[in-house]
């Protein structure tokens, strides 16, 4: 798709940092900010391929990066999920800004890595959407960081397809925690606002993933039928 | 790596609580990210001291923060509101609070303490020793 195509990576890409700064971090708006975005990607991939949904990378198991992010190439073909340009919709690139994703995990030693199973718990033993909010982005913060290379800025981390599976799983945290804590909202103050999105969403919209179309499994058990 | 060790930071008696948390108060995130260890009472702690209970390790937070300013002059400059209608979202630098419960660490000290220092441990992908991680103030808030 072209560069300039606002229905491609790029663009959307774009809203996080570089060019667009949107992002809200370390405040209220965070996770609904962040559920705005997947929703409104996952709705632009699906007009490419009906039915594809984002897929959410479980930091609370393993200690590595997902192989389908990792290996080099698939189908014979180099894997843009591992490795890709960074291209800049609707500007030309600066100097200084990277030219392709790259990644250094393990590489800063005084940042723990995953899995981040007692982060995840503490933050599930909130009582309150403050503190859920909180406790969530910090492992977030963790895991960026930790991710490095382009992960670990917040200008250019959406470039890296990674950053979407670290945000599905946040945003499962949140609809688990959630489902726990019915009616545990963010502050009343926030419900009004406008999040900076294409097109924009309140944040009430996002407060039930029932209402924008999606669920996250819990578990799946399957028996083999009569045939 | 940059240290910074607290004044002495009067603890409520034990009894009068059941949860603690620093909060370190308008944490500024618009350099290169970075992570704090936090140890209690033990202003010594250096990036060799072992995280453990045995020298009051209190856990880490890392921040997520925003690197280089790719605008124009002003561009990383946090403006107040134009006009009392001013609806546009915060400004994405404006200084956060970073909470980290404490409740088990502190209760680990000796039974007789009064007061306790707070040790962070700063470090960044650079190493510098100054300026990684700056904030405005640090209150112990404790839950009944």
């Amino acid at each position: 798709m072209a560069l300039n195509d606002n229905r491609g990576y790029e663009y959307f890409a774009g809203w996080h940092g570089v060019p667009l700064g949107w992002c809200q971090h370390h405040d209220p708006l965070f996770l609904p900010w962040h559920r705005a975005y997947l929703y409104w990607l996952e709705l632009a991939l699906q007009s490419q391929v009906p039915g594809v949904t984002l897929p959410w990378w479980d930091w609370t198991k393993g200690t590595t990066i997902p192989a389908a992010y990792t290996v080099a190439q698939v189908d014979g073909s180099d894997n843009p999920l591992a490795k890709a340009e960074i291209k800049v919709f609707g500007t030309a690139h600066q100097d200084g800004w990277p030219t392709e994703t790259s990644r250094d995990p393990g590489e800063f030693p005084e940042v723990p890595g995953p899995p981040y199973q007692q982060e995840w718990a503490h933050a599930m033993q909130a009582d309150n959407y403050t503190d859920f909010s909180q406790r969530i982005w910090t492992v977030h913060d963790t895991l960026h960081v930790w991710v490095g290379g382009t992960m670990s800025e917040v200008d250019f981390a959406a470039y890296d397809p990674v950053f979407f599976a670290h945000h599905a799983n946040v945003d499962r945290a949140w609809r688990i925690w959630q489902s726990a804590h019915p009616g545990a909202n963010p502050p009343a103050d926030i419900l009004d606002v406008s999040l900076q999105t294409d097109p924009a969403m309140k944040v009430q919209t996002t407060l039930d993933v029932r209402n924008l179309g999606y669920e996250y499994a819990g578990t799946q058990s399957t028996v083999p039928g009569s045939a | 790596m940059q240290r910074w060790t607290s004044q002495a930071i009067a603890l409520p008696p034990r009894t009068s609580w059941q949860r603690a948390d620093l909060e370190f108060e308008g944490v500024e995130h618009d350099g290169p990210s970075f992570v704090i260890h936090v140890f209690l009472n033990n202003a010594d702690a250096t990036e060799a001291t072992p995280r453990t209970p045995e020298q009051n390790y209190a856990g880490y937070l890392t921040v997520f923060a925003h690197g280089d300013c790719w605008g124009d002059v002003g561009h990383c400059d946090i403006p107040g509101p134009v006009s009392a209608f001013d609806r546009r979202p915060p400004h994405p630098l404006v200084p956060f609070d970073a909470t980290l419960e404490i409740s088990g660490p502190l209760t680990a000290l000796p039974e007789d303490t009064s007061e306790f220092t707070v040790t962070a441990l700063a470090f960044n992908k650079a190493g510098d020793d100054t300026g990684v991680f700056r904030f405005k103030q640090l209150t112990l808030l404790t839950y009944a």
